[in-house]
């Protein structure tokens, strides 16, 4: 399996890519959805803002340490990429039921 | 890729703290002066050393000024590029005044927007700004630098390093990286608890470093890691732009929505209208902060769509005796002076936010909670320093016996972004004060020749270290410490001596009998700093004369895994 | 003038907290008294530095409002426990009239 010798040869290059890299996808995603659900639930837009950076701040810097303290790097990757992305998406389809 | 958590903590914290540890001094200490940045630019421009002044009036004073302004010759340049034609000689579309001034400040920053005709991007304005004095109106002469508010409160959000932004990636990066270095060494420290008090400069230099490191880092954890997490909330947007680009629909949905329940309107209407007595408008302000029970000073003061029939005036209260920085917003319309809106209180995310906010900003008076806080910056330095020469020391001998350069480099870096820094901040003060008023024709503006000296004596710094390492590849002390740390003791006194000759103001003056906190303050820190670092030389020459023989002690885990 | 004193006493409360919990550790109280630590001081030592934090809380609390009081308060904490370390590496003889202030008999 090429990917997996690749991921093995240089395993601290995308242990520091998913703490710094990954981590900001997932961030991303909630940010996103944080902001979305929040104005949904009846709060100020930027009350939404404020207070899902709090949060995501806070994500970040544990999922920055969870990026070295897993075990299985394939997890990691799949956890902030794929997470990331769902709540991404979400978030922008939430929008589109709000903004319609 | 680690055996435990315990290790996977350590390595994160040993690597990411020695690389992003370079950035990290830098915020700390700069930060720790931007504390005082108000006060060191009156050090820095001896003709604005006079006493803070409240808002002066807006009709009488601040308008004329106002009406003169144009955008700065920075916003032209911007907007060159993103227009369809050339830019008009003369820009009279106001968008917007305003002006803000706290406690501490006796002159008063002021702002202008103009909305920027055949424009690409409507977002887009061309900004001015100018520094007056509010007893007379007049300007000071904008090619001075103030060095604290400037020059060392932007370096230590954004390194100067505006392409792009990138000045703020990079120091948001470093305030994660100081989160997850707090964390991983309280994970690292077992004897938290244990060894709360404990300092033992006695031992062997590994323990007695290791000691301080701990000591800085845990007393002070919670400043350290409240500083380094408002930091990254207040730069939120900047990092994930969520607003501006996936969520821009629903940001301009809620924008109409505020525009309808505020009455504050967001575009400039076409009907011209005159601007009615801001000072009428500023006393009913204080009128009506007053009535609440909670009397005032105006903090910020703004003009939107100055000139149309829509325009409005806000008048905000400076936080003096809170943790936030203005509040209790109240907008007039501008033509008449009929009350628009009273700002409701904050709802609890807004307070939080605020809070936050202003804990890191400080624009409140206390001045014990500000020299607590230069304390914790400091400390901060420390923790970060210490840990670079914890790692120096830890690897040197076993990097002489391979041949390696390791320690020899990061120890270099370690005396560039230590002792370095200070020289370099010390250089910029005294090219402030030896720098001649008028500079001739041609030359760049003097801010510019005092920004340009600061880069170049850290550089002369940096040179100086790696150029006397060599002993440290030996596994011995680097003699660059010693050599800049009477560098740091003899600039600091040269500083406070320029001071007093170029402008008079020595310390029994600023002291006792023309009493000037500002400039009496920056001396006796200065002088203060002179104490230590000679101190510091006097201890290094000491351990550099006695040779210390390895001491046969077994080693602790804790600095195993370090 | 007032609320000087009230954070001046604050400090110092802060301090005095800080020196009672040091002490309250056996490695602190050799450093200070050189002599061992009973048993029975510890919980009571632990107690009155506890008390004197609280102190300190109160203290600032009646300078500033709450969420000011809560920094200062915090702030002065570590250079309360700053104070202390030091003075245990260079200067641990000046706590000695904390150590006996707590009521531990002295044992010749």
């Amino acid at each position: 399996m090429h990917y997996l010798s690749g991921l093995r040869a240089h395993p601290v290059l995308w242990r520091v890519l998913a703490a710094v890299v990954g981590a900001y996808v997932f961030c991303w995603g909630e940010v996103a959805l944080c902001v979305v659900s929040f104005t949904a639930l009846g709060m100020g837009f930027e009350d939404a803002e404020h207070l899902a950076s709090m949060l995501t701040m806070l994500t970040y810097l544990v999922l920055f340490l969870w990026a070295f303290a897993a075990s299985s790097l394939v997890r990691v990757w799949g956890v902030l990429a794929g997470g990331g992305a769902v709540m991404a998406a979400l978030a922008s389809l939430l929008q589109w039921q709000l903004v319609a | 890729m680690f055996q435990n958590f315990r290790l996977s903590m350590a390595w994160v914290h040993t690597w990411f703290g020695l690389v992003l540890g370079f950035v990290l001094m830098i915020c700390f200490f700069f930060g720790a002066l931007s504390v005082f940045d108000r006060e060191i630019d009156r050090w820095a421009i001896p003709a604005s050393r006079f006493a803070p002044q409240p808002m002066p009036s807006f009709d009488k004073l601040l308008r004329p000024v106002f009406e003169d302004m144009q955008p700065n010759k920075e916003s032209l340049d911007y907007l060159r590029s993103r227009v369809d034609g050339p830019l008009p000689s003369y820009f009279s579309t106001v968008h917007s005044w305003a002006a803000y001034t706290t406690h501490r400040d006796p002159v008063l920053g002021i702002y202008a927007e103009w909305e920027v005709p055949k424009v690409r991007n409507e977002d887009d304005t061309a900004w001015g700004n100018s520094t007056i004095d509010p007893r007379t109106g007049m300007l000071l002469p904008d090619d001075q630098l103030k060095i604290g508010s400037q020059f060392f409160y932007p370096m230590h959000y954004g390194l100067h390093l505006t392409w792009h932004g990138l000045g703020y990636w990079i120091v948001g990066l470093a305030a994660l990286v100081m989160l997850a270095a707090l964390v991983s060494g309280v994970v690292m420290h077992r004897k938290i608890f244990r060894e709360f008090f404990t300092f033992r400069p006695q031992k062997a230099t590994q323990r007695s470093v290791l000691d301080l490191h701990n000591l800085s880092g845990v007393l002070a954890l919670p400043f350290h890691f409240f500083f380094a997490f408002t930091g990254l909330v207040i730069f939120a947007s900047i990092y994930f732009p969520v607003a501006e680009t996936q969520l821009k629909p629903l940001h301009e949905l809620h924008e109409k929505l505020e525009e309808k329940t505020t009455g504050l309107p967001h575009e400039r209407s076409r009907l011209a209208a005159p601007l009615a007595s801001v000072d009428a408008m500023v006393a009913e302000a204080q009128r009506r902060w007053e009535a609440k029970g909670m009397a005032g000073e105006v903090g910020y003061l703004s003009v939107s769509h100055v000139g149309a029939a829509n325009s409005y005036v806000s008048i905000y209260r400076a936080g003096t005796d809170r943790i936030a920085l203005v509040g209790d917003g109240i907008h007039f319309k501008a033509s008449t002076g009929q009350l628009l809106r009273e700002d409701p209180p904050r709802t609890t995310p807004d307070s939080l936010n605020t809070f936050l906010t202003g804990l890191h900003l400080q624009h409140f008076r206390h001045w014990l909670l500000r020299w607590l806080y230069v304390l914790g910056g400091l400390l901060g330095c420390v923790c970060i320093a210490t840990g670079f020469i914890f790692f120096v020391e830890k690897r040197k001998k076993q990097h002489a016996k391979t041949g390696s350069q390791g320690s020899r480099v990061v120890d270099a870096l370690a005396v560039t972004t230590v002792t370095g820094m200070l020289i370099a901040t010390l250089t910029i003060l005294i090219a402030n004060r030896v720098l001649p008023e008028f500079l001739p024709v041609g030359w760049p503006a003097r801010g510019d020749l005092e920004f340009y000296l600061f880069w170049a004596g850290w550089l002369l710094a940096m040179a100086h270290a790696f150029v006397r390492s060599a002993p440290v590849a030996q596994g011995q002390l680097n003699p660059a410490w010693r050599e800049q740390c009477w560098a740091v003791a003899g600039m600091a006194v040269a500083a406070v001596l320029l001071n007093w000759i170029t402008t008079g103001d020595h310390l029994i003056r600023t002291v006792f009998t023309h009493t000037y906190w500002p400039v009496a303050g920056v001396d006796l820190f200065l002088l203060a700093s002179a104490a230590l670092a000679a101190l510091a030389t006097r201890m290094l020459t000491a351990r550099m004369k006695a040779f210390k023989p390895k001491l046969s002690q077994p080693q602790t885990e804790e600095l195993a895994h370090a | 003038m007032h609320d000087v004193l009230l954070l001046t006493a604050s400090v110092l409360t802060g301090v005095t907290g800080m020196a009672w919990l040091a002490l309250a550790m056996e490695v602190h109280w050799a450093q200070v008294c050189r002599q061992p630590l009973p048993a029975n001081a510890v919980l009571r030592l632990r107690i009155l530095g506890g008390a004197a934090l609280l102190a300190s809380l109160v203290l600032c609390l009646l300078v500033d409002h709450a969420s000011m009081a809560a920094l200062v308060w915090v702030m002065a904490l570590t250079a309360g426990a700053l104070t202390v370390a030091l003075l245990l590496t260079w200067r641990p003889h000046w706590l000695v009239w904390l150590a006996w202030g707590a009521g531990v008999k002295k044992q010749f």
